[in-house]
């Protein structure tokens, strides 16, 4: 697991949690899964390995658009993320592969009034493989302290579409929660099998510290969604093309577009007031990109999500 | 070493806004901001600097120092890496053209100007494209051959990041001279808070949160009229 503790973001968090110790069972979450080829040329989750709090079933095929498609819920038994929890994701698709990942509710990120919780993840993508990564939103509450660091290795023809929103909190909570929590971290990096680093974003909001409301950061939106998109040149170009920026003030979206660094693929960023029109947003994105590269779109999304 | 005046006249010189790098072509996204009124007058104008600032400073600034030192050592091979950390974390395509172009051209006005054997290899690395030549580590290298210190290079670069938007201001936001000179008043007096914030930060503290300007960014990179380059 990272070393979290050397971020300087979370030097005021480091205190021990007393009612359970940190990296106390329960406390410790991981999930290591592997989609690869069977010998039917089937895409199938060959290796899921979970501990508690986070659980995975058995992938299930219940994508209309493509129903070929091995499609995994995360689920965690502890309800919200606590203080002093950690979780330790690695998500492995091997050569010619496919697979949708996503979570069964919102993440939500309780109060804390100790230490921070965290979350260490790992992506691999091997030749051609294909992943869509679309987890419901995170939502931090009041006092919270959250921070990610995720490390992408992705080989040059295959395709990550890895998708994160981010709520300003509870914001219909008793009088509303917006950007009371202490610290959101959010660190991606992506690189080449060879190691070559392609990117690294790093966004840090401690909305005590410094205004989160300033122009230009997130004004008068409440809801941000930063989705990468790793893909071959050519294809990253298509959907580059057909994909729009826009301010649409009737449903108070923002939506942008632009090139990651070393031609390795698109970053699609929406600002939104509610959370249902960003998700739309990152779908109608994400079925562009399945269109581009899997020549499917994608379907409807279930009424109860 | 350097004497002070001296000092102080090439600080002058280098951050000018009319030292010919272009920074006088771009607008960091302004002109959308501008467009689409999220930008109209002196206070939206300010916040929007402010944004600005806060990535330059957690961005570009700590490269700038990172370069700064490593050019002091003379370790050729760490300011690459300054250099790549700085375009590692530019998000935007316009941001990283932006800084390319403005670092390639101080780098061939500084070796124009002075006799610096550093400057002149980096000026043929960004030629044979070994190097990206970012604004940043370009000014750093030719601040700590100038004999400049690393708080006016610092100083140069707050100044620069801040001037830029409000010379763009003044071209496409109802706002007067009076004003963005007010602005660059109280925005000069944080100056030093912001150096001690990043002063011994290091590559992994480099960080930026700024969506509504990265939209910004994004419209004016596909949008079809504009004043300011892309």
């Amino acid at each position: 697991m990272k070393d979290f503790a050397k971020c300087r973001e979370l030097s005021p968090y480091l205190a021990e949690t007393p009612a359970m110790r940190l990296g106390a069972p329960g406390k410790n979450g991981k999930l290591d899964l592997v989609f690869e080829l069977d010998a039917s040329n089937k895409s199938i989750m060959r290796h899921w390995d979970r501990r508690a709090p986070l659980i995975v079933q058995q992938e299930l095929y219940f994508d209309e658009g493509m129903p070929e498609m091995p499609c995994v819920y995360i689920l965690s038994s502890g309800g919200p993320n606590v203080d002093g929890d950690r979780y330790e994701n690695r998500f492995t698709v091997r050569k010619d592969a496919y697979a949708f990942i996503s979570t069964g509710a919102a993440t939500k990120i309780a109060e804390m009034i100790y230490n921070y919780s965290a979350l260490k993840q790992t992506f691999v993508l091997e030749e051609n493989a294909y992943l869509e990564y679309l987890p419901e939103a995170t939502i931090p509450c009041r006092n919270s302290r959250y921070v990610t660091d995720t490390d992408i290795h992705i080989h040059p023809s295959a395709t990550l579409f890895y998708a994160e929103i981010y709520t300003s909190g509870r914001k219909y909570y008793r009088e509303g929660e917006l950007f009371v929590y202490d610290l959101l971290s959010v660190c991606t990096r992506a690189f080449r099998p060879n190691g070559v680093p392609l990117f690294r974003e790093k966004m840090v909001a401690e909305p005590k510290r410094k205004s989160v409301r300033h122009i230009g950061v997130m004004h008068h939106y409440d809801v941000f969604a930063n989705v990468i998109v790793l893909t071959p040149e050519k294809d990253a170009a298509q959907i580059y093309e057909r994909t729009q920026a826009v301010m649409n003030r009737e449903e108070n979206l923002a939506v942008g577009i632009t090139h990651l660094p070393n031609r390795c693929g698109l970053i699609f960023k929406v600002l939104g007031k509610e959370t249902q029109p960003v998700k739309r947003a990152v779908r109608e994105f994400c079925s562009v990109v399945r269109m581009q590269i899997k020549g499917k779109p994608l379907p409807e999304e279930f009424i109860w999500r | 070493m350097t004497d002070e005046i001296t000092r102080l006249m090439r600080l002058v010189e280098f951050a000018d806004s009319a030292f010919p790098v272009g920074t006088f072509s771009f607008s960091n996204g302004l002109e959308s901001a501008a467009f689409e009124g999220v930008v109209e007058d002196a206070e939206t104008l300010e916040q929007y600097t402010r944004t600005v600032l806060r990535q330059t400073v957690y961005c570009d600034a700590i490269a700038a120092l990172h370069a700064f030192r490593a050019a002091g050592r003379n370790d050729y091979e760490a300011i690459k890496e300054a250099d790549r950390q700085v375009m590692l974390c530019k998000m935007n395509a316009e941001a990283r053209q932006m800084l390319i172009r403005t670092g390639k051209k101080m780098a061939e006005i500084c070796t124009r100007i002075t006799e610096s054997a550093l400057m002149k290899q980096w000026l043929q690395d960004i030629r044979e494209q070994q190097v990206a030549g970012t604004y940043p580590v370009t000014q750093a290298i030719y601040f700590q051959q100038s004999g400049l210190t690393e708080k006016e290079l610092f100083v140069a670069i707050e100044y620069g990041a801040i001037n830029m938007v409000l010379n763009a201001a003044l071209r496409c936001v109802k706002v007067s001279h009076y004003e963005t000179q007010s602005i660059l008043y109280r925005l000069s007096a944080e100056a030093a808070a912001d150096y001690e914030s990043i002063r011994e930060a290091e590559y992994e503290d480099m960080a930026a949160f700024v969506p509504e300007m990265d939209i910004m960014a994004s419209l004016h990179e596909k949008g079809k009229m504009r004043m300011f380059m892309n």
